[in-house]
């Protein structure tokens, strides 16, 4: 009951931050750079919003709920890659020619996804949310999480002064990767009741985290991306001193 | 992601002999990397705010007014490499650690209450303080995590510093009038 409680409290309270964060970046002056958080943050609350409207209206047992959680998820999935993409993209800003082998890597790992959980689809053409959405919903998460790592390894590599894109990454990738912790401990333990409200708490706590985060990002960190001085890679402190005394 | 997939997952039809057991190892597996992730983008997201450019150096004021002792250890540590007396260094990181959090909360703070970047710091320092101990044990990274608890109470100092420099008395601000008294 108390982890219920708590459970709901994290989810109003990102209902409110989810709507505060939308309302700021589009009055933003920099909403053109912020398009990706922005595009996630009106999927998930509109899924969210979706899934209450349905909760009521049909109560948590009835098959009509269900079918409206896992359709609204597939959407959130969906703008969950995208977003990850444009992460890419921005990452990329500076790198022409690495853009065009992630952009092809990002098609790639798509089609790869849909293609397996395809597979579970042709064993049963019956039911189209029971198993293809489901598996599918499951494949692009966890793609998600491993491209989320390679995007953060990649920002490490880039030597990136982006801080607002390297916070927002993580926030995603602390979304990302707790839940997906807990799911691996539930299915090895397997205890039902302790599962459901042990994943429920997690997953509200860590997207808690990350709106926090990337609260954070976005209202206090300046966005150094477009600005080209900051765009250089760190010089070192005696090779600019040099530089200036030959000038 | 959901309670509903907990149910599919917890509900799938029984494995056995070979196939339950690479189940098992995958989901070791992905607990383990997923745990080990989540850490690691929370420890990115301290440094990053640790990482903060502060427009002059004003934790040295907050540090003398309060005889704070962690830039001596910090340089103890980082220039001469001496061995580190324990229960003294605990004892220092706490007293510093405990001052400069009341002083977070109280000095020139109209909110009397921490920001949200401080907060997760706070989180961030007690967990490094405790991996101190697990480090010490095993004698992994000692150091490390020491000059980490160092920086986490830099920052704090800078903005304890950054905050008071914007109270005045007359032509002083008021980590120059502490340090005057």
């Amino acid at each position: 009951m108390d982890s219920e409680l708590i459970s709901y409290g994290f989810q109003y309270a990102c209902y409110v931050i989810e709507a505060g964060l939308i309302v700021f970046m589009t009055r933003s002056p920099q909403r053109s750079r912020l398009i990706c958080p922005l595009f996630y943050l009106t999927c998930s609350l509109g899924a969210s919003l979706g899934r209450t409207i349905a909760l009521y209206k049909y109560g948590r047992l009835s098959p009509l709920y269900r079918s409206t959680y896992w359709i609204t998820d597939f959407p959130l999935v969906i703008s969950l890659f995208v977003l990850v993409c444009l992460f890419f993209r921005r990452a990329c800003a500076d790198q022409e020619k690495m853009w065009r082998s992630v952009r092809f890597l990002l098609i790639f790992v798509f089609i790869l996804v849909g293609g397996v959980s395809g597979l579970c689809f042709s064993r049963n053409y019956s039911s189209l949310v029971a198993e293809f959405v489901v598996a599918f919903n499951q494949n692009l998460y966890f793609t998600c999480l491993v491209l989320t790592t390679m995007l953060y390894l990649l920002l490490q590599h880039l030597d990136s002064v982006d801080d607002q894109l390297g916070l927002l990454v993580c926030g995603v990738g602390i979304q990302l990767a707790g839940p997906t912790a807990t799911l691996a401990l539930i299915n090895l333990i397997g205890a039902e009741q302790f599962a459901q409200a042990l994943n429920s708490l997690v997953m509200r706590f860590c997207t808690l985290g990350m709106l926090m985060v990337w609260v954070y990002a976005i209202v206090h960190v300046k966005d150094t991306g477009d600005d080209d001085v900051s765009r250089r890679r760190r010089i070192p402190v005696m090779a600019e001193a040099t530089a200036h005394l030959n000038v | 992601m959901t309670t509903e997939l907990v149910l599919i997952l917890t509900a799938s039809p029984t494995m056995e002999g070979p196939s339950r057991m690479w189940s098992m190892f995958g989901a070791t597996l992905i607990l383990i990397l997923s745990t080990a992730m989540f850490f690691v983008y929370f420890q990115a997201v301290c440094q990053k705010i640790l990482r903060r450019q502060f427009d002059r150096e004003y934790f040295r004021s907050i540090v003398n007014a309060n005889r704070l002792e962690f830039p001596s250890l910090r340089k103890l540590l980082e220039e001469y490499n001496a061995p580190m007396d324990y229960p003294r260094l605990c004892m220092t990181l706490k007293c510093d650690y405990l001052a400069l959090t009341y002083l977070l909360k109280n000095a020139a703070n109209v909110n009397q209450r921490y920001s949200q970047e401080e907060r997760l710091l706070i989180v961030y320092f007690r967990w490094l303080f405790f991996t101190l101990g697990v480090r010490r044990l095993l004698k992994v990274g000692e150091k490390k995590a020491v000059l980490r608890l160092t920086s986490v109470l830099q920052y704090f100092a800078n903005v304890v510093g950054e905050r008071v420099n914007t109270v005045r008395f007359g032509n002083l601000t008021a980590a120059d009038y502490l340090l005057n008294v």
